[in-house]
């Protein structure tokens, strides 16, 4: 167990971690390479930037969401901000990454406290969320296996590290425990940059994209019509 | 409480039985070959010459399939059918370029399977598209930004390449471009200088001014385009706009020979919007006119701001609706409206194609608050405006009226009615159309009409 747990912890770690860290720089940039060849190819190189920058910053601080589904928004933005926030400001990650690799940032992280608070509003929130997806008939028929995996899997490293951190339990138990919560912890850092969960990166570059990608290449119909010989015929 | 949760409180719209949609394919010009295959080929060249790849790269990574824009929906609302959510319609499309061309994606789909194209694929994707009548309105909505109007025009320029496109559009936009008339309602020359002429007499009788519609004026700063279908229906928004030009003092002309802004490439394929839009420019060229205006129409003012795409050169001309141009007449002094005209109450329709996007939204209404004194707002107004049942081209498909009003412009019905408005200004020639149809099917009362057919009873000519 524990070798399994040495191993979950480090080299398996620092491998998931690199591909996630990788695999969302890879997307940004691709993401940012196509929307400047779509610029360079569209012929009309204006956008509508204001209107682009407000929908933008309206989802990413999101004063949008609560235009429909007020409830299920409050929800959505909770679990958002536990999720982002409590393993980034916890300080048992920063000691670690402190003790890892020397740089650490103990000196801005939260209290035990809080960050027991914060663990329990993401379980429960990813919990209604998930029941919201389970119950709403929109969403039931829209989602797909992973839209219900991904708030389970999400929850797990919450569930397993708050026992972790808060139960009296013996070794081999906190071992097993801290196993799990490492191994989901892993699972879901190699899935983010090939799932839906890229959109934590690619959420804000979209608007200016679609803007992007509106302004067409004038030859597209002619050249299009041309690879099948077309070009002359009438419509 | 804002207009868009006042909107999404109200209850849902769902139509008792949902009629049958519908629409019919030149029957000899469909291709007979194995569909799946040619769709593939279309596609791929299509993604090799425009700039579409970038935002399907973007939007197969970012769905969250949230049903956020199933609220905002209109024919998702009237028919209750979840196959008319826009993010499940979109996955049609979004699907077959996973598998097929995205770079990520296609090796999981080579490895472990799953969706693979076929022929009930593609049957059911003529269908779907053509219920959506693109108005972007769950673009608002959808928190990763996916802009399902943009994928229904790239799903119906892909189906139209393989000839499956509704024969309506096809033999308008043929006529349009290849035609005698070089118009989409097949009207000759002669017939519009008669109409023309008829109206000039019309304006004199009403007010007593002799005011000219310009044929052919050199050197004018704008060069005036409406969709043709007004100058033989709507003859007092077309009376409207030439009595403003003439009290504004504004120069401006018809070309006699390419007058029609209709332009069906919006709705269905890039290669017609941009010979279409290559005509205007010639036309424009021909005459040296300064400024491109456009009238009372949507999506013929959409279609026009893809002139500096299609341009060739770059000194394209500005592009101009209507309703701005009278609201800065107005502004100047121009231009003066008689309030004590229209006492009815009037309400405001805002085209999806100059509302969504915040182009033309408070001018036409500052125009009417100047001589109507009864002006209600529908809910929701402005850039979250429901569209009128009939856009993205639907409206000149007669096959598939009764869906369109009874679907489609279900929501609208009800707007309308709850205002209580006499006067319904609808400021695009294909709501009108739409408006009209949707009026008598679901039993509304009022009258439809045109902003400037309003601005033609209230202005006060010298």
């Amino acid at each position: 167990m524990e070798s399994l747990l040495e191993f979950a912890k480090g080299p398996m770690f620092r491998l998931s971690f690199a591909i996630l860290i990788l695999g969302l720089i890879r997307l940004i940039v691709l993401a940012v390479i196509n929307g400047f060849e779509a610029k360079s190819r569209g012929k009309d190189k204006k956008i509508p930037k204001h209107y682009v920058r407000k929908l933008t910053w309206g989802f990413i601080i999101p004063i949008r969401s609560f235009r429909v589904k007020p409830f299920y928004s409050v929800v959505s933005i909770l679990f958002h901000i536990g999720l982002i926030a409590t393993p980034l400001l916890l300080w048992d990650h920063a000691w670690l990454f402190q003790q890892s690799i020397d740089i650490g940032w103990t000196g801005i992280t939260l209290s035990h406290e809080v960050a027991n608070w914060l663990t329990i509003l993401t379980i429960v929130t990813g919990i209604i969320l998930l029941i919201l997806r389970a119950s709403t008939f929109e969403s039931r028929f829209l989602s797909r296996k992973q839209d219900f995996i991904w708030p389970i899997l999400l929850i797990i490293p919450f569930v397993t590290g708050y026992i972790c951190a808060n139960s009296a339990i013996e070794p081999a138990t906190y071992n097993a425990y801290m196993l799990i919560h490492v191994l989901a912890g892993n699972i879901i850092f190699i899935l983010m940059p090939f799932t839906k969960i890229a959109h934590c990166v690619l959420m804000p570059l979209s608007q200016w994209v679609t803007a992007r990608s509106w302004k067409f290449p004038p030859e597209t119909g002619e050249q299009v019509a041309m690879s099948f010989g077309k070009e002359n015929e009438e419509l | 409480m804002s207009e868009v949760q006042k909107d999404n409180q109200i209850k849902k719209m769902r139509v008792d039985e949902v009629p049958e949609m519908k629409y019919i394919i030149e029957k000899d010009r469909i291709y007979k070959g194995d569909r799946v295959s040619k769709f593939l080929e279309i596609f791929a060249s299509v993604l090799k010459f425009s700039n579409y790849r970038p935002v399907l790269e973007q939007y197969i990574k970012v769905s969250a399939k949230c049903s956020r824009c199933s609220v905002a929906c209109h024919v998702y609302q009237a028919s209750g059918d979840p196959k008319d959510i826009p993010c499940y319609r979109s996955e049609l499309l979004l699907s077959i370029y996973r598998r097929y061309f995205s770079v990520d994606s296609s090796m999981y789909g080579r490895i472990f399977g799953g969706f693979e194209l076929t022929e009930e694929h593609i049957d059911q994707m003529a269908d779907s598209f053509w219920k959506c009548t693109a108005c972007r309105k769950c673009v608002l909505e959808c928190p990763m930004g996916i802009d399902h109007g943009m994928l229904t025009h790239l799903a119906r320029y892909i189906m139209a390449e393989m000839n499956m496109a509704p024969r309506a559009l096809v033999i308008s936009t043929r006529e349009q471009l290849h035609g005698a008339t070089k118009n989409t309602s097949a009207i000759p020359f002669v017939a519009l200088q008669d109409s023309l002429e008829f109206l000039e007499e019309e304006i004199e009788e009403a007010h007593g001014v002799k005011v000219k519609f310009p044929i052919d004026v050199p050197d004018a700063e704008y060069i005036f385009f409406a969709p043709v279908s007004d100058y033989m229906m709507e003859a007092e928004t077309l009376m409207g706009i030439a009595v403003v030009m003439h009290a504004a003092g504004a120069s401006w002309t018809i070309g006699s020979k390419f007058y029609d802004a209709i332009n069906y490439g919006l709705f269905y394929s890039d290669l017609v919007l941009g010979r279409v839009l290559r005509n205007m420019e010639d036309e424009v060229r021909r005459l040296n006119a300064k400024k491109v205006l456009i009238g009372e129409c949507g999506h013929a003012s959409r279609s026009a701001t893809f002139l500096p795409t299609y341009w060739r050169g770059d000194d394209c001309p500005p592009v101009i609706n209507i309703m701005e141009l009278t609201h800065k007449f107005l502004k100047e002094g121009k231009i003066k409206l008689d309030p004590n005209v229209i006492g009815d109450r009037v309400t405001y329709h805002d085209p999806c194609n100059i509302a969504r996007q915040n182009w033309v939204v408070e001018q036409p209404r500052d125009i009417i608050k100047a001589f109507c004194s009864d002006f209600v707002e529908m809910t929701p107004n402005r850039s979250e405006q429901y569209c009128c049942g009939g856009g993205g081209g639907t409206v000149s498909i007669d096959e598939i009226r009764k869906y369109r009003t009874l679907v489609g412009g279900r929501r609208k019905a009800k707007q309308i009615q709850d205002t209580g408005a006499h006067y319904v200004i609808a400021p695009c020639a294909n709501c009108k159309k739409q408006f009209r149809e949707l009026m008598e099917d679901n039993k509304v009362d009022g009258e439809l009409v045109g902003l400037h057919d309003l601005i033609f009873k209230a202005i006060k000519m010298k």
